[in-house]
């Protein structure tokens, strides 16, 4: 039955794929923090332990240890102990099964930062923010940057001249730089934009028009410093991508038919547009993790604040489930864009047939 | 030969390769006119720009001439480090992916394909955040390195695969060259222009990285980069303050040396590959 | 008279520089109502660049430098290039193009390419017409519509690709059709039914008369009514097939001829002899007959004196010591 469903067998296979990309990437997001001597328990403890006695500490430090699933308990929730006493740690293969059970209910353990805020919770608040800010902004400098740069290869001339160096230092710029130069020169300087902030100090975020105006107010800078880098880089490989099409068979032969310029233009678009997906979907964690650090600039309060908070607290639960979030949104961007590679692409699903 | 002279006739190139030869200059040269002191405070915290002090002080009272210099040393120290290693690991895994085809073929594409999708940013994070006090420059160098092989893989691979096909590549094979005869003294050759982009790419965005990853605060211990030096003003609040001085030039720098990069690898591509030339 | 003109046509290449490398050089020749004229000659003669000044079809940086091309009396030289693309491309003169897969956007099914053609040619044509027409014109030259149109082009094989693309070509009944190589990348097979199709459309009258370009000479001998020969941007002979075929007068020409190989019935298989040596570098001014490094006949004085193309009895021969 899949011999005859090129387009089906395309899709299986590409899911089973991503599913295994998936279970290696939350291996990598559970070994790699542990790769270090640190123990987040100790980390812990030197927090809270201070003017504590060594019988308080004790219990304090077992039930920290017993919560992060690092020590062996009985059926009735107490320690097992060695013959010293002291207890039993879990082996790393447990603790791994225990990690994978976990995130499987969405629980990705307790914040040590804003203990005893769950990380779950703390991602909840986070996500729509970064969700809204990220994904259209990709995409629109996208669009953009790939309609800029299929004008700038057809019409040559001056609008190439100036477009093409303008986008190649445009995308040198790192996301961030850019960033940081557009709060210094926009909201320092001439304060037109407020500097950091998803919406302004007072207000409690809700559904009424006050809170909306201010976020909007406060998405300017931060978008403008994505969206601008990312179409100048878009352009540049849409550039060259044109270029190459514009010298190709077809486009001769249309052109020896008589068919019309604008309809040529969209042959080309739609030919070029291809291996400009394909250079999305690998450039992808690229561009997230450079919006992240355009939040952190901006103070922004989605996932890129969360880490940065995290990194600089030592709060690895908090690491991990933003690391392992963030990942999964990598792959299924990916996915969803070689699904639809598969359909706009006629000679993908062609070479799906069991040749 | 030839295509070297004509690289050194195209404007784009000499641009490219002036501007970073210039940034070459004031970090190893221009030392040796002016005292780099990146420890001794020299004025007060963030004292704007003056004629003892061409870009004014951090937020400690430190020069920033010197801290800038020394940063871009670093910078540049990372993004070629880095760039080795991911070029060298890249180009071994796409010429033995591209040359022996078959199975082999398929799982080190699958590899790179895996190492592609999940991010080079979030496994740098979750390495760097484990590693707290070991963060020597050469560490986060590696850690780039062996995290952002997977564009020169592929494109390597692509090369390499288009030419096996040719003639030549036969005749050795049914002379008895081994694999790796074949590999070292028949297809590198023709690869070597192309590899030699594929590293200046590299190079740039190992630079790139540094400066992101050491820009959220889990850059080189005790070390001074451009990216630190963006740390540093985020933490203390130099954008609000409004002393520009304290990231303009480290911003600056790293944009135009990966600009640089960039326009030297658009003229090599423009020598290289005519069509994409007017 | 004559359904196609070409009037001593000069054509060039503008460098970066601005040096004017001569492509064609006063090719002439005249096309009658069903008559197939072919044109034979090595890779780089200027075959190509000839097919795009025959169509008018002039992109920098080829120009025209001087010449007539007359369709049915009108001339299409000197006209804008939107002009061109309405009118002429297409309509009048179509091309047939040599590798039909890149010629097709591949991401671009057969139908739309063909309504498209129509559409950029005639207004206010509806969906349904264009279907009608589609269905009716792939029905007659004996394709099976319903599936062909539907499909992209990398579904197809390659010779029905060359089909298709013979098809969208003559879309509009041109009075001319030019076939640049259109057998060139088939086996000898697909090669025949291509040929039949082109042939069958020709008495049907959708088009009238024919150009066909190629590098094999044999080939013509079963395709073309009359044969011109070309070499470094000239016509270095001109005639029926039989003259070419069998009594090649010019050295280049038999030279080809003996370079061929030959499945004919009868004929004593006779080993094919290379042609030595490379054609001449047009953008260096060149003294005496182009032909003359090569020529196994020639003389001192092939180097110095200019050959022109003289009428010996009913064809053409650019050779003065030709027999």
């Amino acid at each position: 039955m899949l011999k005859h469903h090129p387009t089906l067998r395309y899709i299986l296979t590409r899911s089973l794929w991503y599913f295994l990309t998936f279970l290696m990437a939350v291996t990598l997001n559970f070994f790699l923090p542990r790769l270090g001597a640190s123990n987040p328990v100790d980390i812990l403890m030197t927090k809270v332990g201070a003017g504590l006695d060594t019988k308080a500490a004790q219990e304090k430090e077992e039930a920290y240890l017993k919560e992060f699933g690092l020590v062996e308990v009985d059926g009735n929730g107490t320690l097992l102990r060695t013959s010293d006493g002291r207890p039993v740690r879990t082996p790393i293969w447990k603790q791994f099964c225990n990690y994978i059970a976990m995130c499987l209910k969405g629980d990705f353990g307790t914040s040590f930062l804003n203990y005893p805020k769950k990380v779950s919770d703390i991602i909840k608040t986070a996500l729509p923010w970064t969700f809204a800010l990220q994904f259209p902004t990709i995409i629109l400098g996208w669009l953009v940057g790939n309609v800029l740069g299929a004008l700038a290869a057809y019409k040559r001339g001056i609008f190439d001249k100036v477009l093409f160096p303008f986008s190649l230092l445009l995308s040198a710029v790192p996301f961030f730089a850019f960033g940081m130069l557009l709060v210094y020169q926009f909201a320092i300087r001439w304060e037109i934009f407020p500097a950091m902030g998803g919406y302004a100090g007072g207000l409690i975020p809700g559904f009424n028009l006050a809170f909306f105006s201010s976020a909007v107010y406060h998405y300017a800078l931060p978008f403008f410093s994505i969206f601008i880098v990312q179409a100048g880089s878009q352009a540049i490989g849409m550039r060259s991508m044109c270029i190459y099409e514009l010298g190709t068979d077809y486009v001769k032969y249309a052109k020896g038919l008589g068919i019309r310029e604008n309809k040529i233009l969209y042959y080309l678009f739609r030919n070029a547009m291809l291996p400009q997906l394909t250079g999305l979907a690998l450039s992808l964690g690229a561009m997230i993790g450079g919006a992240l650090i355009t939040e952190m600039i901006f103070s922004y309060p989605g996932l890129g604040m969360a880490i940065l908070t995290a990194i600089q607290g030592n709060d690895y639960p908090l690491i991990q489930g933003c690391t392992l979030l963030i990942t999964v949104c990598v792959l299924l961007a990916n996915f969803t864009v070689d699904i639809l590679i598969g359909f706009l692409d006629p000679r993908v699903r062609a070479g799906q047939r069991g040749k | 030969m030839k295509i070297f002279l004509n690289l050194l006739k195209t404007p784009s190139f000499l641009f490219g390769a002036g501007c970073f030869l210039l940034t070459l200059c004031l970090a190893f040269i221009f030392p040796f006119v002016y005292p780099i002191d990146t420890v001794t405070r020299v004025g007060l915290p963030y004292m704007p720009p003056s004629a003892s002090h061409w870009l004014g002080t951090d937020h400690m009272g430190v020069d920033m001439v010197s801290l800038i210099v020394t940063g871009l040393r670093s910078s540049l120290y990372v993004g070629f480090l880095a760039g080795i290693i991911a070029t060298g690991i890249g180009t071994l895994m796409g010429i033995y992916a591209g040359f022996k085809g078959g199975w082999q073929d398929n799982i080190i594409t699958m590899v790179t394909n895996l190492f592609i999708v999940i991010p080079s940013f979030i496994v740098l994070i979750l390495i760097s955040s484990s590693l707290k006090e070991g963060r020597s420059l050469a560490l986060i160098a590696g850690i780039i390195g062996c995290t952002t092989w997977t564009w020169s893989a592929r494109s390597v691979r692509a090369q390499a695969s288009s030419l096996i096909a040719r003639d030549h590549i036969a005749l050795a094979r049914v002379n008895g060259t081994g694999t790796f005869g074949i590999l070292l003294f028949h297809i590198l050759p023709y690869l070597m222009s192309y590899v030699f982009m594929v590293f200046i790419l590299q190079i740039a965005s190992g630079i790139l990285s540094e400066a992101a990853i050491s820009m959220i605060g889990l850059g080189p211990y005790d070390s001074v980069s451009l990216g630190t030096l963006l740390n540093e003003s985020m933490k203390n609040e130099a954008l609000g303050d409004g002393a520009w001085w304290a990231f303009v030039p480290a911003a600056g720098l790293i944009t135009i040396v990966v600009f640089a990069f960039y326009v030297i690898n658009t003229s090599m591509e423009g020598v290289f590959n005519p069509r994409l030339r007017k | 008279m004559s359904i196609f003109e070409v009037d001593d046509l000069h054509l060039h290449y503008r460098t970066r520089f601005g040096e004017k490398i001569p492509a064609v050089s006063g090719v002439s020749f005249a096309l009658e109502q069903g008559e197939v004229f072919g044109i034979a000659g090595e890779s780089g003669c200027g075959k190509s660049t000839l097919v795009n000044g025959c169509m008018g079809l002039f992109i920098p940086p080829l120009y025209p430098t001087s010449g007539d091309v007359r369709v049915a009396g009108e001339s299409i030289m000197n006209r804008t290039p939107a002009d061109v693309r309405t009118n002429v491309l297409g309509r009048k003169v179509s091309m047939i193009p040599q590798g039909a897969f890149n010629s097709l956007s591949p991401t671009r099914k057969i139908k739309d390419i063909a309504a498209d053609m129509i559409e950029s040619h005639e207004k206010g044509v509806s969906k349904k017409a264009i279907h009608d027409r589609l269905q009716q014109r792939f029905r007659l030259i004996g394709m099976d519509a319903d599936t062909v149109l539907n499909e992209y082009p990398v579904r197809l094989t390659a010779g029905m690709r060359q089909r298709c693309v013979i098809s969208i070509s003559t879309l509009l009944n041109p009075q001319v059709v030019i076939a640049d190589e259109p057998t060139s990348a088939l086996d000898v097979t697909t090669q025949k039914a291509v040929i039949t199709m082109v042939f069958d459309m020709l008495d049907k009258g959708i088009f009238s008369s024919m150009i066909f370009i190629t590098h094999e000479l044999p080939l013509l001998r079963h395709v073309a009514d009359r044969i011109a020969v070309m070499y470094a941007g000239e016509f270095v002979e001109v005639g029926t097939t039989e003259q070419i075929i069998f009594d090649p007068r010019q050295p280049y020409t038999k030279a080809l001829m003996g370079a061929m190989l030959s499945a004919e019935a009868g004929q004593k298989q006779k080993k094919p002899v290379a042609i030595e040596g490379a054609p001449p570098n047009l953008a260096k001014p060149i003294v005496g007959c182009r032909f003359a490094g090569r020529c196994p006949e020639a003389r001192p004085e092939c180097h110095r004196n200019k050959q022109d193309i003289r009428i010996v009895g009913n064809r053409q021969v650019r050779c003065d010591y030709a027999v």
